[in-house]
């Protein structure tokens, strides 16, 4: 099929296509199951939908396997600019609607929230790939956030703070993997973390002790460590006085958005019925078709977002189990491959694909079990959605892309 | 390029971070799954089953001999099914026209009433067959208005005995805080009143349920078939000692009157009638009662409400005499013989006492002064026995204790001994004229007519007295087992069996003596022994008394006859007594001459 000296398809990325068809079967398992109420056509049209998109994605996948990793760098720039213009058209046609997440050209509505995922992926690692840069160079990691801003901010006035979010998680594994000294890393992350720690004292006097210590243990320098503690402390005493000035429904809505507080009758309620539906499934599951949780409807967005929890009921723990460790496989794997290949571009092509995979798995399974916020991000493969499960098949693409040609430089 | 190193070295580093997250989301799956399995499948049943009530049929309400007094008739209730209620406006307008309610109304119960938009909502209690008719015809234009059968009680005997069956009504939210009705809701109907509330429970028998699945809108999916529906168990019949004949009887004879009559069988406690009057008619409540009609009943001066017979306190007049004669003989201040001269009259310092009979009744003994009720005879033997002997055989004969009869409510009379007058006017404050006054029980003796009815039953045993009761077994509907009322009885020590001898001997003569004042009592050849009596009151026209037993040689029941105002005990009451005797006896021998 693809014939090079260098390119070579092996078990492995058998394997992993496999995985993928796996994922997404269980998907539309949970999908017809979603589905299967007679009475609801709507819903029935979903499954056929899916599986549908499912083809059609296929057939991308293989595209975004075939063509020459040469070609993504040529055109990240172009294709990251071209996403940006749709976020921009998105928020401009639709401007006076409430729901502004669409683009619709003749029959097809699509996300491009979604595809400016890949944008930015490759344009970050285009960006980075290149031999010029020195991340110990500040202006270089600010034009990375720069890259990654822009999409955010876009994305957050739709609003869509949840796919806007997806962007912010790229950035700091791509910088790390692409070289940038934990130095750096410690000084974004310490004050977000005190930002939180701060709303208690213990908490915050931990923080400022963690810090103290990292700093001790890197070295920089008297004046520089004390000018970091400093500004940590000053983040520190600032953030209370402005979460006092914030109104009660404010800080409700925050509190709520991070888990912290629970609102019975919007997203907590989502979240205890998930949690009812994952629980009541126990070790075997209560059964294909049988979740009552599922098929009564007491679960909300069960076809979309809380996918994961209809698996957890029908199939119980041994099922949702078996969809972990195939997202588990698929990760490591991500990793593995982004570790062996020679190609620059590539690697932190990957990286990429595996952060903004890895950030919907977790944060989207963690949220159907109560641990994470209600964001509404969808589960990769998974979830209904015609958009996403072609961007998900794009990134396994580019993963695969790179691990046949990892040899090559 | 880095050096592949540090690749690698960060290669394991993202990898265990992944790990990482991972095992905490499965340590959680395993938490929800298996740890608190139980927990989240009890709470994903109780999203999807609700429990229907189905109520238990309640119990009937049964005569001595057999005849159904409170029997369950079907009604028709209306209710609205919100979610099915589309064109709402036009819907609840034809609605509200039917049944005679304002739309907003109809509307305000639906807010106030729904627990999902598919269950059902009353909207009204026991329409009657024009209104039912109407939605029937007009089925078409009322989508989401439905009826439904439930029973109501229904008086079947002609016996209307309000005070003694009670009613039913909704209840209350005070209610719903009591141990006794855990488990009800708003809504649910009780007893409130009379042997309904006393044998609630017994009555009320034990509800259904049935398990219906529903959906996160509250739809009826299906009924369960792994869980299937509990039958709820009928409540138990309840047979009463009453005599529905005599009872309504005496409830007809007593029309037009105020006051009661109550007779007992004097061989067990068993009552037979328990009349009070003004009553009103039981039908009201079995609908729910209208405002105006419950200001009405509340508001009646009559007080049609009260059950005369266990609530109310009255003077005992001159029946309280034997009281009296009972504590002086047996102290051993006189005998029999000891007599007394009645001008009509008599002074107690500087005031004047009168006899009811001005022209004076002459020289006296005890049975004499029984016989004639001669007030003047008492005044003297009131001064001689005291106050204290006269409290203390007032507490031995049970004036200070309600006879324990099965409904709720009931009073105790008050006798009032030395303490108790000196609270109410001061130490020595009082003065002998308070002793003449009870004496001939007036004053600030008051008792009810269970009471003194009591009394005759006392008296006619010489000694024992049974607890009065109204039921007399409880039968399950189902396999018919019987549980016995158990009737307690106690004898009353310190009084002598020649005492109640010369009591019974005076009370005979009260009846069949030639000065008696209750020789209106007498029928035919049933013979008796009674007492009268004319309480006077500040209020009006005299209270009416008669009390006794019959026969005289071999008692069988004790009766007890109030009019209230009615006027002298001996013209009034005693004739509604021989109305007893006639019916009971009467019918008994007529009866008995069948077999």
């Amino acid at each position: 099929m693809i014939k090079s000296s260098n390119v070579k398809i092996t078990g492995a990325e058998y394997g992993l296509i496999l995985v993928v068809l796996l994922l997404v079967l269980m998907g539309l398992l949970a999908i017809y199951s979603v589905s299967y109420q007679v009475e609801l056509p709507v819903l029935k049209a979903n499954f056929t939908r899916q599986i549908l998109w499912f083809f059609i994605s296929v057939v991308i996948l293989v595209f975004a396997v075939i063509i020459p990793t040469r070609a993504y760098q040529a055109s990240a720039f172009w294709l990251y600019f071209i996403t940006i213009i749709f976020l921009i058209l998105t928020l401009v046609l639709n401007q006076g609607s409430s729901v502004t997440r669409w683009i619709t050209i003749g029959p097809m509505r699509f996300q491009p929230s979604e595809f400016a995922k890949i944008g930015v992926i490759l344009a970050l690692a285009r960006y980075l790939s290149h031999e010029k840069r020195n991340l110990n160079k500040l202006k270089d990691i600010a034009i990375s956030f720069g890259i990654v801003l822009l999409p955010f901010l876009l994305v957050a006035k739709q609003p869509d703070l949840g796919t806007a979010l997806v962007f912010l998680a790229v950035i700091l594994p791509v910088l790390f993997w692409a070289g940038m000294p934990s130095f750096f890393l410690l000084l974004i992350v310490a004050p977000l973390i005190v930002m939180i720690a701060s709303l208690n004292y213990y908490t915050y006097f931990l923080a400022m002790i963690l810090i103290a210590v990292a700093l001790l243990f890197f070295k920089r320098g008297l004046f520089s460590s004390i000018l970091i503690m400093i500004l940590n402390i000053v983040v520190g005493i600032v953030t209370p006085i402005l979460w006092n000035h914030l109104h009660e429904y404010q800080k409700h809505r925050i509190l709520t958005f991070l888990g912290i507080e629970m609102d019975p009758h919007g997203l907590g309620y989502q979240v205890i019925q998930s949690k009812v539906a994952i629980g009541s499934g126990g070790f075997w599951g209560k059964g294909i078709l049988k979740g009552t949780q599922t098929q009564l409807r007491f679960l909300p967005e069960q076809h979309t977002d809380f996918v994961f929890s209809v698996i957890g009921e029908e199939l119980g723990f041994i099922g949702s189990l078996f969809v972990m460790i195939l997202f588990l496989i698929l990760l490591l794997r991500g990793i593995y491959i982004a570790s062996k290949v020679r190609n620059k571009f590539s690697s932190l092509m990957v990286i990429g694909a595996i952060a903004i995979l890895g950030f919907h798995i977790i944060v989207n399974i963690g949220m159907t079990v109560g641990v994470m916020p209600v964001t509404g991000l969808p589960l990769p493969f998974l979830s209904y959605g015609g958009s996403f499960l072609i961007v998900c098949m794009i990134l396994t693409g580019i993963i695969i892309n790179a691990s046949i040609r990892r040899f090559k430089y | 390029m880095q050096p592949i190193m540090i690749i690698s070295r960060k290669q394991y580093l993202y990898s265990i971070s992944v790990i990482l997250i991972f095992l905490v989301l499965i340590v959680r799956f395993f938490y929800l799954q298996i740890y608190k399995q139980a927990q989240y499948l009890r709470a994903s049943e109780k999203n999807r089953i609700r429990e229907v009530v189905i109520e238990p049929t309640r119990g009937l309400i049964i005569d001595r001999n057999g005849e159904v007094l409170v029997d369950n008739h079907p009604s028709y209730s209306v209710y609205v099914i919100p979610f099915e209620v589309k064109d709402a406006d036009s819907v609840l307008d034809l609605a509200g026209q039917i049944l005679s309610m304002e739309s907003s109304e109809i509307k305000n119960i639906i807010n106030h009433g729904r627990s999902s938009i598919f269950t059902p909502v009353k909207l009204k209690r026991q329409i009657d067959f024009i209104t039912l008719s109407r939605i029937e015809e007009q089925k078409l234009d009322l989508p989401g208005i439905i009826y439904q059968i439930e029973p109501r009680r229904y008086y079947s005997s002609g016996v209307r005995a309000p005070h003694v069956f009670g009613y039913l009504g909704e209840i209350t939210r005070q209610e719903l805080n009591q141990i006794e009705f855990k488990g009800f809701r708003l809504g649910d109907i009780v007893g409130k009143k009379g042997l309904e509330r006393f044998y609630e429970k017994e009555l009320r028998g034990l509800r259904g349920y049935q398990y219906i699945e529903v959906d996160a809108l509250g739809r009826e999916i299906r009924k369960l078939k792994d869980k299937p529906e509990i039958l709820p168990l009928p409540g138990k019949n309840l047979h009463l000692t009453i005599d529905a004949q005599l009872q309504y009887a005496l409830e007809a004879r007593m029309d037009t009157l105020k006051g009661g009559a109550v007779v007992i069988d004097c061989t067990n406690g068993e009552v037979l009638a328990l009349v009070s009057k003004p009553d009103y008619d039981p039908e009201i409540f079995t609908k729910p009662i209208s405002l105006e009609t419950w200001k009405e009943l509340i508001n009646d001066p009559d007080k049609p409400l009260y059950d005369r017979m266990v609530q109310s306190l009255y003077p005992p007049g001159s029946t309280y005499k034997l009281v009296l004669a009972a504590a002086a003989l047996e102290s051993g201040i006189i005998k029999p013989n000891w007599k007394a001269f009645c001008p009509g009259y008599t002074w107690l310092g500087r005031k004047r006492y009168d006899c009811w009979n001005l022209s004076g009744h002459g020289e006296l003994d005890l049975y004499g002064a029984i016989e004639q009720s001669c007030n003047v005879y008492f005044y003297k033997l009131g001064l001689k026995t005291r106050l204290d002997n006269w409290a203390k055989f007032s507490q031995l004969f049970l004036f200070d204790k309600p006879t324990g009869i099965d409904l709720i409510d009931e009073k105790s009379g008050q006798v009032p001994d030395r303490d108790y007058l000196d609270q109410q006017y001061g130490k020595d404050r009082w003065t002998e004229g308070m002793i003449l006054n009870l004496s001939i029980g007036q004053g600030d003796l008051l008792v009810t007519p269970l009471q003194m009815v009591r009394l005759a039953m006392i008296i006619a045993n010489e000694g024992i007295c049974y607890s009065l009761h109204l039921l007399n077994y409880l039968e399950d509907p189902i396999d018919g087992t019987k549980h016995w009322a158990v009737s307690d009885s106690v004898r009353i020590n310190g009084i002598s069996p020649e005492t109640y001898k010369i009591l019974k001997q005076g009370m005979y003569r009260v009846t069949h003596g030639g000065q008696g004042t209750g020789r209106a009592a007498v029928y035919k050849d049933i013979t008796m022994a009674g007492k009268t009596g004319t309480a006077e009151n500040p209020h009006g026209e005299a209270h009416a008394w008669f009390i006794g037993y019959a026969p005289a040689d071999k008692p069988k029941i004790a009766f007890c006859i109030l009019v209230e105002n009615g006027g002298s005990g001996g013209k009034v009451a005693a004739p509604i007594a021989r109305e007893v005797i006639k019916n009971y006896f009467y019918r008994l021998k007529v009866n008995r001459d069948k077999i």
